[in-house]
């Protein structure tokens, strides 16, 4: 899927916190759900940047030892991929080693944070959590 | 009809383990969060739960789990890995994968019930350590290290009682398992003391314009151009400065491939065939346990041929750029 080029145009000068906080806040509330055993002990103080490399735009995460948190940059690691690979991701249609191969997945910085996050999301049922999307962008996803 | 071997896939996680058991795997390989792991990545693996969740997924379908306990236990932490022992024993595994003497000998006392496979990281190449570790341990399995040439493997299978298990798919590991000290002289950590070759922690990819380079604990190990595939640095696998020429020096980073000699592991009487990569995602496990098992249905069958769908879905998750037959086939020998 790509951005209609209005929106696009639109997207690349957003700001990136409202975002980052949205995603922060979602993840709070999925949590207890999707990783009830699992500490995050490895992102504790660590920031994760998402960016979106076609609209140049990202989302940036850490964690405080609590709840997931928006934060600053500079990020400890950087994945880069388009929105529409990142979509081929969360719908599992494409292994993310076969996009990294590819060069379509890129990962700078701290790898095994990194790795420790694409575990964690290979071993997490993401269906439910496209459930918690509200429908219309849902459904504009393909999901 | 000729007995098939049994396709053995591989489960870093819950998902993966469902995956592949929806798709056709006889059993499937896993381990616990904890250093007798030796596939012990963050993010990776099971919890108690987790994986009660997936024996019970598997067995009820029919399907084994097989659980591996095959690092080398570290003096003075003996009762980390006894207790992983015995949990496995607990939940009910088919089988457990261990390496380490000491392990097999408590295992087999503690446990006798309890199915033994001697694991790659063993390193058991003849039928000697074989026959030995079954006369010991009672083992009934052992998988082959990926260096034997198919006549190799045939004349252990000759000369011993135990069910042998070969890799299928997959990373090429190039030395005896577990013997290997290059990770070990580039990051003092290596696959039998810290359960993983060329540690994540020490890897970095950078990027120089269009350019992309891979470095373990600062060692320049690959450089890719623009538009040519990526990897991740397993030092065995780089591109070295060797006598004024820069190439593949020791490995070239190919992914085994058994499928055109499906028949012969088949003849030689092969227990099973195992599928390389724990630490990839579910949807990896999803395209080679289908693909697999489409092969190994047919591979019994008068004019087998390794279809062209096959290996173009085998392609596409490899790592590298092309798939070899190993060890299995060297025509110098
Ligand atoms: S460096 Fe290569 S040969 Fe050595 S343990 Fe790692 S994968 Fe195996």
């Amino acid at each position: 899927m790509k951005l209609p080029a209005p929106l696009a145009f639109i997207a690349r000068r957003l700001p990136e916190a409202p975002p980052s906080f949205a995603l922060a806040t979602a993840l709070n509330l999925a949590r207890p759900k999707f990783w009830p055993e699992e500490d995050f002990a490895w992102l504790t103080g660590k920031t994760v940047r998402l960016l979106v490399s076609d609209l140049d735009r990202g989302v940036n995460l850490t964690f405080d030892g609590q709840r997931f948190r928006s934060a600053s940059l500079p990020a400890d690691v950087t994945f880069g991929a388009s929105l529409e690979d990142y979509l081929i991701l969360a719908r599992r249609q494409e292994d993310p080693d076969t996009l990294f191969f590819q060069r379509r997945l890129t990962i700078e910085g701290d790898t095994e944070i990194g790795l420790a996050l694409k575990n964690l999301l290979d071993s997490t049922d993401l269906a439910p959590l496209f459930a918690l999307l509200p429908r219309p962008l849902a459904a504009r996803f393909g999901l | 009809m000729t007995r098939l071997p049994q396709l053995i896939c591989p489960a870093g996680s819950l998902p993966a383990l469902k995956t592949a058991v929806d798709n056709g795997a006889d059993a499937v390989y896993t381990g616990f969060k904890n250093a007798t792991n030796a596939r012990n990545f963050a993010g990776l693996n099971f919890t108690d739960t987790q994986l009660a969740e997936g024996i019970r997924y598997a067995q009820s379908r029919g399907r084994e789990v097989l659980i591996a306990i095959n690092t080398f236990a570290q003096a003075g932490r003996l009762a980390e890995w006894r207790a992983s022992i015995d949990r496995a024993a607990d939940l009910g595994a088919d089988a457990i994968i261990l390496a380490d003497m000491g392990l097999l000998a408590y295992a087999h006392k503690t446990h006798p019930q309890l199915k033994l496979h001697l694991s790659v990281q063993g390193s058991a190449t003849n039928f000697e350590a074989i026959n030995l570790a079954h006369e010991c341990f009672g083992i009934r399995r052992a998988v082959l290290p990926r260096v034997l040439t198919l006549p190799q493997v045939e004349y252990v299978i000759k000369n011993t009682p135990v069910e042998i298990e070969t890799f299928g798919f997959g990373s090429l590991c190039v030395m005896a398992e577990g013997r290997c000290i290059l990770s070990s002289y580039a990051t003092g950590q290596s696959p039998n003391t810290h359960g993983v070759c060329s540690p994540a922690a020490f890897v970095r990819w950078d990027n120089q314009g269009k350019i992309m380079n891979a470095r373990l604990n600062g060692i320049l190990i690959d450089r890719f151009d623009e538009g040519e595939p990526a990897g991740y640095p397993t030092l065995c696998k780089g591109r070295f400065a060797v006598q004024g020429e820069t190439y593949y020096a020791l490995e070239e980073p190919v992914s085994l491939n058994v499928l055109s000699i499906l028949p012969e592991l088949i003849r030689i009487g092969v227990t099973a065939i195992k599928v390389e990569g724990r630490q990839r995602s579910p949807a990896y496990v999803s395209e080679v346990t289908k693909t697999l098992r489409a092969a190994l249905d047919t591979a019994g069958d008068e004019g087998y041929a390794v279809k062209p769908e096959w290996s173009t879905a085998l392609d596409k998750v490899s790592e590298g750029h092309q798939q070899t037959l190993g060890a299995y086939s060297r025509p110098w020998k």
